[in-house]
């Protein structure tokens, strides 16, 4: 079996960037992961297989638990803002997440989750039909109209 | 079928669908264009800039009490424990897994140095590397810290030594140097 820190070291990335563009929210982000591991390793750790679809599922699960306790519009994307950094350097990076960012939170609940769980480059359609409990065939569809319908609202503006 | 376009973005084609996604892109302009366009989309996407990657603190902590408990037998229990004691007594490195109050994030500025090196009472004035953020200049490292008051010093390119420009309160070490206070509640 996949030794569990060579598990968190090749997963935690790609479920961070799903996080992040889910809740749109560094720091909240940033608990999830950990939170996420913690509940892998305190349920799971004695099951065969190191399974990514379940990691993410959990991950989904403590995003929505909060999503229930915190309102969404509540969410604080400026988290990172107090990191030290010099702003200036990271314009252009900063203009262009804050906007895809930004467009990604318009997106309906299943097409925002699609571009999030496709964000880390980590997971196939197959184990992203598995998390979201839809077939592999749907998954190509969905993601492809998900894509779309991102790009209609970031040539629109972000409005 | 349009969805071949996703489909070559996230790897997902097999041998047929690849022939087939050659002969639309090379008939079919729109769809050249549209599969151009996601491209760019994507990479926009799948970009996090530096900053806001996640952080160093959350890139190697992980609940060792836990993971030891949930992954030992009972049997290696007194073991576990052993080797959890060790790592507690050995715990003045810095980023290391001990019951410590707070993690102190040392950040300094100085884009001129190629390597920048932090030494202090909390671990007996060892030098230790800290890590370069990207191409700011920045360099950081994190230190879990117990209450109470510390001294400090930025090693620049292994000799030059120098206090925190950032902190006020500082003193005289014995070699014609200064060393920075900080000082560190304890954390409810």
């Amino acid at each position: 079996m996949e030794k569990y820190d060579v598990f968190y070291t090749r997963s935690k990335d790609g479920l961070f960037a799903y996080l992040l563009r889910m809740t749109g929210d560094y720091h909240l982000s940033c608990d999830l992961v950990q939170e996420s591991f913690s509940r892998y390793l305190q349920r799971y750790s004695d099951i065969g297989e190191r399974s990514r679809s379940l990691l993410y599922t959990i991950a989904r699960n403590a995003a929505m638990d909060t999503f229930r306790k915190v309102k969404v519009d509540q969410l604080n994307p400026d988290g990172y803002a107090d990191q030290n950094n010099n702003p200036e350097q990271q314009l252009d990076d900063r203009q262009s997440y804050d906007r895809v960012m930004a467009a990604i939170q318009q997106l309906s609940v299943i097409d925002r989750e699609l571009i999030s769980l496709l964000s880390g480059a980590d997971l196939t359609y197959a184990e992203i039909g598995r998390i979201l409990g839809i077939s592999e065939t749907n998954v190509k569809v969905k993601v492809h109209r998900a894509r779309l319908r991102l790009k209609e609202i970031l040539s629109n503006g972000g409005t | 079928m349009d969805y071949l376009g996703s489909m070559y973005i996230d790897n997902e084609l097999d041998l047929e669908e690849k022939v087939r996604f050659i002969e639309k892109i090379h008939s079919e302009q729109d769809f050249y264009q549209q599969t151009v366009d996601l491209l760019v989309q994507e990479k926009q996407v799948r970009t996090i800039p530096e900053k806001f990657m996640i952080p160093v603190e959350t890139r190697v902590r992980f609940d060792l009490k836990k993971w030891l408990g949930k992954v030992f037998h009972p049997l290696v229990y007194a073991g576990a424990g052993f080797a959890f004691a060790t790592l507690v007594l050995f715990a003045l490195r810095p980023v290391s897994t001990s019951q410590l109050a707070a993690v102190n994030r040392f950040v300094i500025y100085e884009p001129a140095a190629s390597r920048v090196e932090l030494t202090g009472t909390f671990n007996g004035w060892q030098r230790v590397a800290m890590h370069q953020i990207g191409t700011t200049g920045y360099w950081e490292l994190n230190v879990q810290l117990s209450s109470g008051e510390y001294r400090f010093a930025y090693i620049l390119d292994g000799s030059r030594r120098i206090a925190d420009p950032t902190q006020p309160t500082r003193e005289n070490d014995d070699f014609g140097g200064e060393n920075s206070i900080l000082k560190v509640d304890k954390q409810a």
